[in-house]
C-alpha cells in the first residue's frame, strides 16, 4: 500500500506536469471535439464507435512521462526522495496517471452517455465497452511505464504509436479476398491456434480492439499482460538507482 | 547519526567506493574530504538511499533528514512556492511547520537568513542562477527543521555574503544539537567550521579524525593546517 503522503506529493507533481504538457492538453481537448464532430456530422452510433475505440489512447497520452526522464533530469536527487523514496514516487506516478486518465475518461463517458440517452442511442453494452476501454487504457499505462525505463518521455508513446501504425499497415497489406484476421475479429471466431496467436500479438500492440466486447479471450490476454507489465515494472523499480 | 561500515560500490568495472567506513556524532559538523573521484558523492548518495551499496551497510538515526546536492535540479514545471509546498506536504501537510508558525512566514524567515529574494519563489527554480538554485535547495531542506543535514559542496556557486550566511546556519544547526555532514573541497572553510573529518582517497577511508583528535593535532606545537594535513594524507 503506497504511503498516503507520497501519493499526495506525487499527485501534486503529476497533476501539474499533465496540465503543463501541451501534448496532453491538446490531445485531451481534441479527442472529445473529434467525437462531437463525428456525432454531429454523421450519427451518434459512429461517434460511439470512435469514442470507445480511441478512449484507451487518453491513458496512453497520460503515461508519456514516467521514469527515465525524471531520473536523468536529476530532479529526483532531492530531499523529497531520500531513502529510496523516489522508487515509491515513480511507482505512484503510474497510479496517478492512470487515475487521472480514468477520471477524465469517466467524465467524458458521463457526458457521452447523457448525449446518447438524449439521442436514444445509448445501450447497456456501452458500459461494458467503457470498462474494456479502461482495461486497455490501464494496459497502455503499464506498458508505456515499462518502456519509459529505457526510453525518454514521449519516446515511449511514440514507439507504441509507430508500432501500431506499422501493424495496421501490415494488416491492410496482407488482407486478401479470402477470409482473414479482420473477418475473424469481426465475428469473434478464430479457425485455429495460429490465427489466434497472430491476432493476439496484434492485440498486444493495439489493445483498443478489445472494446468491441466480442473478443473475451483477448480481453483476458490484455488483463494478463497488464499484470505482467506491472510486475516487471515493480521489479525494475526495486533495482532502480539515481546515478546521475 | 550516520554510521557507514565497509561500503563498496561499483559502476560496471569502475570501483567508485571500495572500503568506506565512518561515523558522525550528534551535534557536530563532519567534513568529508577527498580529491576529485575519491568517492565522496557516491558515499553520500549511498548514505541517503539514492544508490544501493554492493556490500557494506549504512545507517542513519531516526529523524528528519535534509539534503542539499552540489548542483540542485528541480522539476521544471513547478514554481518555487509549489516545490516548497511539496516539502511541507512531506513534513505534516497541514500548512504549518513543526512549531505551528504559518508556513509563509517560516519560508520568508528562512529566505531572509539565506539572503534569498522571496520574489523569486514565484518563478520556477529551474530558471534560477546557480547560486540562487543552491540557496533554494537550502531553503527546501531547512524548512522542515532537519535533525541531520547532508550537503554536497556547501559553498559552491554562493557569493561571499551568502557563504557567511550558510556558515552561520550550519554552525547554528550544530549548536542546537543537529548533525551536519558536509562534502567539500574548500579546506579553509571546512577547517573553520568542522568538528571532525573523514578523508577519502580512491574510494577508501584513509583518515577519520573526530573532534578530540583534531583538537590534539591543532594544539601540537607544530600544529599544521588542514590543507597540509590533507595534502600529506592524500600524497598530493
Amino acid at each position: 500500500m503506497p504511503d498516503p503522503a507520497l501519493l499526495a506529493l506525487t499527485w501534486r507533481v503529476t497533476r501539474r506536469r499533465l496540465v503543463s504538457s501541451p501534448l496532453a492538453v491538446v490531445a485531451g481537448l481534441l479527442f472529445p471535439a473529434f467525437v462531437v464532430w463525428l456525432g454531429l456530422s454523421d450519427s451518434y452510433a459512429t461517434a460511439a464507435k470512435f469514442f470507445f475505440f480511441l478512449l484507451p489512447h487518453v491513458f496512453l497520452v497520460a503515461a508519456q512521462d514516467t521514469v527515465r526522464s525524471d531520473v536523468e533530469s536529476g530532479a529526483l536527487e532531492n530531499v523529497l526522495f531520500l531513502g529510496g523514496r523516489y522508487r515509491g514516487y515513480l511507482g505512484a506516478k503510474s497510479l496517478i496517471a492512470a487515475g487521472a486518465a480514468a477520471g477524465y475518461s469517466a467524465a467524458l463517458f458521463a457526458l457521452f452517455a447523457a448525449w446518447g440517452l438524449a439521442a436514444g442511442g445509448f445501450g447497456p453494452d456501452s458500459l461494458l465497452k467503457f470498462g474494456l476501454a479502461v482495461v486497455a487504457g490501464l494496459y497502455y499505462v503499464a506498458l508505456a511505464g515499462l518502456l519509459s525505463h529505457s526510453l525518454r518521455a514521449g519516446s515511449n508513446v511514440l514507439v507504441l504509436l509507430l508500432a501500431q501504425s506499422a501493424s495496421i499497415i501490415a494488416l491492410v497489406f496482407t488482407t486478401t479476398a479470402r477470409t482473414g484476421l479482420l473477418d475473424y475479429a469481426a465475428t469473434g471466431r478464430f479457425p485455429g491456434l495460429g490465427a489466434r496467436l497472430v491476432f493476439g500479438a496484434w492485440v498486444a500492440i493495439l489493445p483498443n480492439v478489445i472494446v468491441s466486447g466480442r473478443l473475451a479471450w483477448f480481453a483476458a490476454e490484455i488483463v494478463a499482460l497488464l499484470g505482467l507489465a506491472v510486475f516487471a515494472q515493480v521489479r525494475l523499480l526495486r533495482r532502480l538507482e539515481i546515478r546521475k | 547519526m550516520i554510521e557507514a561500515h565497509k561500503l563498496v560500490k561499483r559502476f560496471g568495472r569502475v570501483e567508485a567506493v571500495r572500503d568506506v567506513s565512518f561515523k558522525t556524532r550528534k551535534g557536530t559538523i563532519t567534513a568529508m574530504l577527498g580529491e576529485n573521484g575519491a568517492g565522496k558523492t557516491t558515499t553520500l548518495k549511498m548514505a541517503l538511499g539514492f544508490l544501493r551499496p554492493d556490500s557494506g551497510s549504512v545507517s542513519i538515526a531516526p529523524g528528519r533528514v535534509g539534503y542539499v546536492p552540489d548542483r540542485p535540479v528541480f522539476f521544471p514545471w513547478l514554481d518555487g512556492w509549489a516545490v516548497l509546498g511539496l516539502a511541507r506536504a512531506r513534513s505534516n501537510g497541514n500548512g504549518r511547520d513543526g512549531n505551528g508558525r504559518d508556513f509563509g512566514a517560516a519560508v520568508l524567515a528562512s529566505a531572509r537568513s539565506l539572503l534569498f529574494d522571496p520574489a523569486l519563489l514565484r518563478r520556477r527554480p529551474a530558471t534560477y542562477s546557480a547560486g540562487n538554485g543552491k540557496k533554494f535547495a537550502y531553503l527546501q531542506s531547512l524548512l522542515p527543521e532537519p535533525d541531520l543535514l547532508v550537503v554536497d559542496e556547501p559553498f559552491s556557486a554562493l557569493d561571499p555574503p551568502s557563504i557567511k550566511c550558510v556558515r552561520d546556519i550550519l554552525c547554528g544547526l550544530r549548536d542546537s544539537g543537529k548533525t551536519v555532514l558536509l562534502s567539500s573541497h574548500m579546506l579553509a572553510e571546512m577547517e573553520r567550521i568542522a568538528d571532525g573529518f573523514v578523508v577519502l582517497r580512491r574510494g577508501q577511508t584513509i583518515a577519520h579524525a573526530g573532534l578530540r583528535e583534531w583538537r590534539l593535532l591543532r594544539s601540537a606545537r607544530t600544529g599544521p593546517d588542514l590543507e597540509s594535513v590533507f595534502l600529506r594524507l592524500t600524497g598530493s
